[in-house]
C-alpha cells in the first residue's frame, strides 16, 4: 500500500523509567527494593540506587539524543519517574533499530504503539 | 479513535485531562448530552422550540407538495441549520480549530442533506426501497468517486463525530432497563459469532495465506469485533506493522460498504421482520456508521435492535479484546518487544467513551420517565423523545453523506488479494452465522424488542 493511501496514523510511545527495567540483568536488581518500606535501610542500598542512577539516567539522555538525532518531531514530557517520548510522523520499528544497533537492549525502554484513523476513515 | 488532521503538524503529547476536551468521543457525549438537557430544559419550562426546529419531510409524489413544505417551514431549516452549526463549530474549534473552513464545508453538507432527505421522501424511491440512508451514501459516493473532493468540504466530512453524536442522542429512545434485559443477550450472541469470525479469519489469514500472526490479528478483529475501531486498537497492542493496520482499515471499509446494500436487500427479500434484521445487522456489519446505514434503511425498531446489538453487544467490550490480545502477542508468539506488558488500565483507555454518553443519555430520560411529575407517557414521547429521535436522523444523514463523500473505492480496493481472501473467509461465516442467531434462534426474541 502506498504511503499517501494509508488509512491510519501511528503514535509511538517510548517509556524510559529511571528506576525499573522490564528484564533484570545477572547481578542487577530493582534498586528501589531495598530502600522503599524496608524498616532499616543501608547505606549500602542508598550507594547502590546512586550508582544505578548516574549509570541509568546517563543511558535514558543518550537514548534521547540518538532518537532526536534520527528524526526531530518528538513531543518530550518528563514524568515522576519517567520520560515519554512521542512521535506520529516516525515509524516504531526505525526508533527500536536504532537503539538496539547502539546497544540498548529491549529492557531499558518500553515500546507502546497507538493507531488512530487517518482524516476521512469511518 | 480520534478526529486525525494533523497532516503537517508536530507531534503533541498524548493523554491526561485534555483527552476531555481533545477527543472527539468526549465531545460527542459532551454535545449529546446537552442536546437531551436542551430539550428537556425547554420542555419542562412551557418552550416548543426544540419541537419546532425539527423538521421531517413527509413522503410525497408530486414535487410541488415538497416545494411547498420546505417554503413553509424555510425559517424552520435555517434555524435547524445555525442550531447544529453551533453546536458542531463548539466541537471543532477543540478538535481541529479548523472552524471557518468547517463553517463552509458544513453548509454544503447540510444543503445536500437536505436535498437528500426531499429526494428520498419522493414515494417513487420508496417504492424502489431507496431509503433516504441509502441515497445519501450513493450521492456521497458517486460525487467522492467521480470529483475531488476540495478540502474545505472535507474538514466537515466528520463520519465518527456524527454517527457517536447520534448514537448517544439514541440512548434518549432506548429504556436503561431494556438496555440492561437486551444487552446481556446480545453479548452473547455477538460474542459467540465475533469468536467464530475472528478464529476464522485468523486460521485462513495464518494457515492458509501465511500472513504475519499480527496482521492476521488486526484484520480478524477488524472483521469480527467491531471494524475499523477493533483494528487499529487490536493493532496497537500487537504492535502491527502500520501498513497492515491500513489495509485491515481499507478491508474494513470495503466491506461495511458492500454490506451496507446487501443486508438491506437480503433482509427484504427474505421478509425478516425489523427487530431480527436489525439484530443480523448488528452481528455481521463491520462498522458503527454502515450499519446503521443499513438499520435505517429498514425502520425504527431495526435501529434500536442495530444499536444494541453493536454497541451494547459488541463495541463496549473492545478493551478487554485489546488486553487478552495484547496478552497472546507478548507471551504465546514471538518475544519481539515482551518487555511490553499487557496492562489492565488499557482496557479502561480503549473503552469507546460516547458509550458512557448513550448510558447516561438513557438513564435521564429512564428517570424522567419514572417522575410522577410527567402527565402522561405520550407528553413524553412528543415533547422529548421525539424531537430528540429527529434531531438524531439529521446526524445520521450527515453520516451517511460522510461515508460516501470519503470513500473512495478504488483505492480501498488496492490492498492485496490474500488479507482480502482471508476477510472474505471471515464475511462468509459472519453473515450465515448472524442469519442463523439472529433470525432462526433469537428471531422471536428480537421481535419483542421495540
Amino acid at each position: 500500500m502506498r504511503q499517501d493511501k494509508e488509512t491510519c496514523v501511528q503514535r509511538t510511545r517510548l517509556f524510559f523509567y529511571f528506576f525499573e527495567k522490564s528484564n533484570w540483568a545477572t547481578g542487577e536488581k530493582a534498586p528501589l527494593d531495598d530502600i522503599v518500606k524496608v524498616k532499616k535501610v543501608s547505606s549500602q542500598a542508598v550507594r547502590y540506587l546512586n550508582n544505578f542512577l548516574t549509570t541509568r539516567l546517563e543511558r535514558i539522555a543518550t537514548m534521547m539524543e540518538l532518537l532526536t538525532e534520527a528524526h526531530d518531531d518528538w513531543a518530550i514530557s518528563g514524568k515522576k519517574d519517567y520520560i515519554l517520548m512521542e512521535t506520529e510522523t516516525y515509524d516504531f520499528n526505525n526508533s527500536i533499530k536504532i537503539l538496539n544497533k547502539q546497544g540498548f537492549d529491549d529492557s531499558e525502554f518500553i515500546v507502546k504503539v497507538e493507531y488512530a484513523r487517518k482524516w476521512g476513515v469511518l | 479513535m480520534g478526529y486525525i488532521s494533523s497532516e503537517n503538524k508536530s507531534t503533541t503529547p498524548s493523554g491526561g485531562w485534555s483527552d476531555l476536551w481533545k477527543q472527539e468521543d468526549y465531545w460527542a457525549m459532551w454535545l449529546g448530552l446537552t442536546i437531551v438537557l436542551l430539550v428537556i430544559l425547554f420542555w419542562s419550562n412551557g418552550y416548543n422550540f426544540m419541537n419546532w426546529i425539527v423538521v421531517k419531510i413527509p413522503t410525497y409524489s408530486d414535487f410541488n407538495t415538497a416545494m411547498s413544505y420546505l417554503s413553509s417551514h424555510k425559517t424552520t431549516l435555517i434555524t435547524l441549520y445555525f442550531f447544529f452549526l453551533i453546536v458542531f463549530s463548539i466541537a471543532i474549534k477543540a478538535l481541529t480549530g479548523e472552524v471557518k473552513r468547517f463553517l463552509v464545508g458544513f453548509t454544503f453538507l447540510f444543503l445536500l442533506s437536505v436535498l437528500v432527505s426531499v429526494w428520498g421522501s419522493w414515494s417513487v424511491m420508496k417504492s424502489y426501497y431507496v431509503e433516504t440512508p441509502l441515497l445519501a451514501l450513493v450521492v456521497g459516493l458517486l460525487i467522492s468517486n467521480l470529483l475531488k473532493i476540495p478540502y474545505w468540504l472535507s474538514t466537515a466530512l466528520q463520519t465518527q463525530f456524527y454517527i457517536k453524536l447520534g448514537i448517544v442522542l439514541m440512548g434518549a429512545s432506548l429504556p436503561f432497563t431494556l438496555i440492561v434485559r437486551a444487552g446481556s443477550t446480545a453479548f452473547a450472541q455477538a460474542t459467540i459469532i465475533a469468536l467464530a469470525t475472528f478464529l476464522t479469519i485468523y486460521w485462513t489469514g495464518t494457515r492458509v495465506f501465511a500472513l504475519d500472526k499480527r496482521f492476521a490479528a488486526t484484520l480478524a478483529a477488524g472483521g469480527s469485533i467491531c471494524g475499523v475501531s477493533a483494528s487499529i486498537a487490536i493493532g496497537g497492542a500487537v504492535k502491527a506493522e502500520k501498513q497492515h493496520v491500513s489495509i485491515a482499515i481499507s478491508l474494513v471499509i470495503l466491506w461495511s460498504i458492500i454490506m451496507i446494500f446487501i443486508l438491506p436487500l437480503a433482509i427484504k427479500a427474505l421478509h425478516i421482520p425489523p427487530g431480527p434484521a436489525g439484530a443480523w445487522i448488528g452481528t455481521s456489519e463491520f462498522a458503527d456508521a454502515p450499519g446503521m446505514a443499513a438499520a435505517a434503511a429498514i425502520n425504527e425498531q431495526a435501529i434500536k435492535t442495530f444499536t444494541l446489538m453493536k454497541v451494547v453487544g459488541r463495541d463496549m467490550f473492545i478493551g478487554i479484546w485489546c488486553f487478552i490480545m495484547a496478552f497472546i502477542a507478548v507471551t504465546r508468539w514471538d518475544k519481539r518487544y515482551a518487555g511490553t506488558k499487557p496492562d489492565a488500565l488499557d482496557i479502561w483507555l480503549r473503552f469507546p467513551k460516547f458509550v458512557i454518553g448513550f448510558f447516561l443519555a438513557s438513564i435521564i430520560i429512564t428517570f424522567l420517565a419514572a417522575s410522577p411529575n410527567i402527565v402522561t407517557s405520550k407528553a413524553l414521547d412528543n415533547n422529548i423523545i421525539n424531537p430528540i429521535i429527529e434531531l438524531r436522523n439529521w446526524a445520521f444523514i450527515f453520516t451517511f453523506l460522510s461515508i460516501g463523500l470519503t470513500s473512495r473505492l478504488k483505492e480501498l480496493a488496492s490492498v492485496g488479494w490474500k488479507p482480502f481472501a482471508a476477510f472474505t473467509a471471515g464475511v462468509l461465516i459472519n453473515i450465515p452465522l448472524g442469519y442463523l442467531l439472529s433470525v432462526v434462534i433469537m428471531g422471536n426474541y428480537w421481535i419483542t424488542v421495540k
